[in-house]
């Protein structure tokens, strides 16, 4: 798989808003200042959990996040109540998956395990189109990442486990795929592809919040008291 | 061919990996010959580092509630259509600075396939909801707690998940003050202020007075702490909910902002 085989996300935002988010963080050097743009927000500055390396754990939680980003988008699909037939039963069957995914990660890590980023789908949970061109853009881009993260991997077991969530990506993927209309497979070999091109591809859509909103403040009350 | 002599089959395979040597022997044909039959078995696979639980179903129940922030000042209309008339507006920020929250409580699609949510607004009367288009909003948050005010019994109740979480004694609005009944959400949370009268946190809901309409900052009902802890249990306030300081502090470390408030 390449790049360009991707569904391209910021076409699912007709008013060009993703596309302009993108830019604004590219303008602002965000993506090269910050390192790596979205997901390095949510990456542990150091881990040693026992037992695993720690370049181990530093994948895992890179994993999480695609996976907390998967779960939630389904989990929100499902709630929002928008999508039917197929695809519906899709949602439910790969979002209750990909909250399995994320229990047994955050088991695995415990304490090491990066904490749950805030979302903001943009009304694509509620949109079938939208919803499954994007489900097609995350399960591929989760069989990317996957396979671009396996040649880190030390631990044996920890590859094990990474081949098994693999392949089942892949067959989400293959699912998505079909549900919207694509050939689920046409190239004779994937491509694994860099966290760079992982992260500047989430980047790109905003659905990670960057800013959350500000809920609480030192203002004296005036409320009626 | 039996009687010149023995034949021996063997067939043997070699995996690199492992070098196993499977070889098998007709013993029709030699039953004299020891079997020379040997498995070396390959390394069994690695164990996975991942306990991976079963596939997890949603779990909400009837205690879930749904809200978002505000991305953008909108209008709000009495129907989910541009050409609505408008039943109030929605702004970004509250009157203590931070961003607005509104409790979600339906969706629909308009002719032109733009989606609108339907909302609780922060207005009077109490209790009015409006359509706002969804780009105004943010994600959607979800609460599985509710907070309960009681204001004949005077006692605050938070429930998680349907189940009592705490219960605390609480000062409610004067009888020219009361207390305004409905369904509101917890819209903020201040604290490390100066200002003895309100304690150590307040939480500011959606609920507004309707009688001290020119209440400064707009007559919201706040949820705080005390300097007058004697007069508690009682009706003894503007309408806002007072409790005890180490009750507030206890539900400041309990409930969250977003929390759905029902007062009865």
């Amino acid at each position: 798989m390449s790049l360009s085989d991707l569904p391209d996300l910021a076409a699912l935002d007709k008013d060009g808003a993703l596309e302009e988010a993108h830019a604004g963080l590219t303008r602002a050097g965000f993506i090269v200042g910050s390192a790596i743009g979205g997901l390095a927000l949510w990456l542990p500055s150091s881990a040693s959990a026992a037992k695993i390396p720690a370049s181990d754990q530093d994948v895992l939680n890179y994993a999480l996040v695609l996976e907390y980003l998967q779960a939630a988008f389904y989990t929100e699909s499902e709630r929002a109540g928008a999508l039917k037939g197929k695809a519906k039963k899709a949602a439910t069957t790969v979002g209750a998956v990909e909250r399995a995914h994320v229990k047994a990660f955050r088991d695995l890590l415990g304490k090491k395990a990066v904490g749950k980023p805030q979302f903001d789908f943009q009304g694509v949970t509620e949109d079938q189109k939208k919803f499954l061109k994007t489900a097609v853009a995350f399960e591929d881009l989760a069989v990317a990442a996957y396979k671009g993260q396996a040649r880190r991997l030390k631990s044996k077991a920890v590859l094990t486990s990474a081949l098994g969530i693999h392949t089942v990506e892949a067959r989400h993927a293959a699912w998505m795929r079909y549900l919207n209309g694509n050939v689920p497979a046409t190239a004779a070999f994937d491509r694994p592809l860099t966290r760079p091109a992982i992260n500047k591809i989430v980047a790109s859509t905003n659905f990670i919040v960057q800013k959350k909103p500000k809920t609480s403040s030192r203002r004296k009350p005036r409320y009626t008291g | 061919m039996r009687g010149r002599g023995a034949i021996a089959l063997g067939v043997a395979a070699g995996i690199a990996a492992g070098g196993a040597v499977i070889a098998v022997n007709d013993a029709t044909e030699q039953p004299a010959a020891p079997p020379r039959a040997s498995v070396a078995l390959a390394p069994p696979p690695a164990r996975s580092a991942l306990a991976i639980p079963p596939p997890e179903g949603l779990d909400d129940g009837p205690d879930v509630s749904r809200w978002a922030h505000v991305r953008t000042a909108t209008a709000a209309r009495t129907a989910p259509r541009l050409g609505a008339a408008v039943v109030g507006r929605v702004a970004e920020r509250t009157p203590e600075g931070t961003t607005t929250v509104v409790p979600v409580t339906g969706r629909a699609e308009d002719a032109g396939g733009r989606l609108w949510l339907r909302v609780t607004l922060p207005k009077l009367p109490n209790g009015t909801s409006g359509w706002v288009p969804r780009r105004a909003l943010g994600g959607y948050e979800i609460s599985r707690d509710k907070l309960v005010i009681d204001l004949a019994a005077e006692r605050l109740t938070l429930l998680r998940r349907g189940k009592i979480a705490m219960r605390a004694p609480i000062g409610v609005g004067q009888s020219r003050w009361p207390t305004p009944r409905g369904r509101f959400i917890v819209r903020n949370r201040l604290e490390r202020f100066a200002s003895p009268e309100y304690g150590p946190v307040a939480f500011g809901t959606s609920a507004r007075s309707a009688t001290l309409t020119d209440w400064p900052a707009g007559g919201f009902i706040g949820i705080h702490g005390t300097n007058r802890p004697d007069l508690l249990p009682g009706r003894v306030s503007h309408g806002c909910i007072r409790l005890r300081n180490p009750a507030i502090l206890r539900l400041a470390r309990l409930m969250p902002v977003g929390t759905p408030v029902e007062i009865r």
